[in-house]
């Protein structure tokens, strides 16, 4: 590829805006959003509050905003959401337990291998991005969690946001969720 | 600001043309869609393009002649008789057959038309009331006259995998209700009836 050309693909190749949502949809996003996140709060403060774990991480923030606000894109569905912290953990566990003393390297190879690895696994989710990098600067109550930070939460707080999705998005005649469960 | 204007793209050799879609067109349809969808025009003017192609090849893919043709079991022979001709065509169910040499390549085509022009005669129910007046005469001439000197020749044939565009130049040549499908020899290997090529274009086009 020439240097002209380069620099010409950073122009971009789209110039008109995409469409806003209607206000129907931008209100079931936000009911969506607030139950799924409610949810997770607070069975994570029935039953794990003021104990080291917790089913709450920052990553869910954004899975939210895929699983209720953009319900019909492949990075939302299912086998993605779920997936994606999934593998995402594993790969964060990993590169915490090898690469610790180095935590820049860790941080980086940790995010760089989970995009990978969804990749691979058809499971992008790029919240599943946060998930690894926070296993790998997270406290040190989460590191002594070791791959107990794979299930929980990294599986069980995506699993709850999938029912809550099921059970919320379907109630609009306009929405319907998942598209595809694997 | 578009950046892209609407034009028409022309493929598979000026056969189809596919309609470009304009940055207006995808906004104006996503609008017509609840929810949010994750796609930049681009992408999707891209996947549509490459669809649409995939979808053209596939349904030209399924009209090719060797997909439609019909098989002719008693194809006729250039110094056939006539009367033995006429029993075949009639026994065939087809309304013409493709007329082969010793060597088994076609060399034309025998159709009802041939026989009304042969005759000079522009319905078969004057060709009735002529018969009805000369009945020995027309035994005599259809027994002594050969396919060859009242066939259609050249036929107008295609090959078995000719294009779209091709059968249809070759019906627009050969205005017959049928054509012999050959092979690169000239051997003949079905006859291509207009209505199943009609038939499977709106079966496939809806």
């Amino acid at each position: 590829m020439k240097v002209p050309e380069y620099f010409q693909k950073m122009r971009g190749s789209t110039h008109t805006h995409l469409p806003r949502v209607n206000n129907s949809e931008i209100i079931w996003s936000w009911i969506g959003g607030f139950c799924g996140i409610a949810v997770v709060a607070w069975l994570d403060h029935l039953f794990f509050a003021g104990t080291d774990l917790s089913l709450m991480i920052a990553s869910f923030g954004a899975s939210a905003v895929l699983v209720y606000g953009a319900v019909r894109s492949p990075l939302a569905q299912p086998r993605n959401l779920v997936g994606g912290h999934f593998v995402s953990a594993i790969v964060g566990v990993i590169c915490w337990k090898l690469f610790h003393p180095y935590p820049a390297l860790a941080q980086a190879i940790a995010v760089a291998s989970a995009i990978a690895t969804m990749h691979f696994t058809r499971t992008l989710h790029p919240p599943g991005g946060a998930t690894a990098l926070n296993a790998v600067i997270g406290s040190a109550a989460l590191h002594k969690l070791g791959f107990w930070y794979v299930i929980m939460p990294a599986t069980l707080g995506p699993l709850i946001l999938l029912v809550v999705a099921v059970l919320v998005n379907n109630i609009p005649a306009t929405r319907k969720y998942p598209e595809i469960w694997f | 600001m578009e950046n892209i204007t609407n034009s028409n793209r022309c493929t598979h050799n000026n056969e189809i043309l596919e309609v470009e879609l304009s940055d207006t067109d995808i906004i104006d349809a996503m609008q017509h869609i609840s929810g949010y969808i994750d796609i930049t025009t681009e992408d999707f003017r891209e996947l549509y393009h490459l669809a649409y192609h995939h979808a053209i090849e596939r349904l030209l893919t399924k009209i090719q002649p060797k997909n439609l043709m019909r098989v002719v079991n008693e194809p006729l022979l250039a110094d056939m008789p006539l009367d033995q001709a006429a029993a075949i065509l009639i026994r065939s169910d087809f309304k013409s057959l493709p007329v082969l040499d010793a060597n088994g390549c076609v060399v034309g085509i025998l159709t009802d038309t041939d026989f009304l022009r042969w005759h000079k005669a522009n319905t078969f129910l004057e060709i009735l009331l002529n018969m009805a007046d000369n009945a020995f005469d027309f035994n005599h001439v259809y027994h002594e006259t050969s396919v060859s000197a009242i066939m259609t020749a050249p036929a107008i044939t295609v090959s078995e995998t000719a294009s779209f565009g091709e059968i249809v130049h070759a019906f627009y040549l050969h205005d017959r209700r049928s054509m012999p499908i050959i092979d690169t020899d000239n051997h003949l290997l079905g006859l291509l009836m207009r209505k199943d090529f009609i038939c499977a274009w709106k079966l496939i086009t809806g």
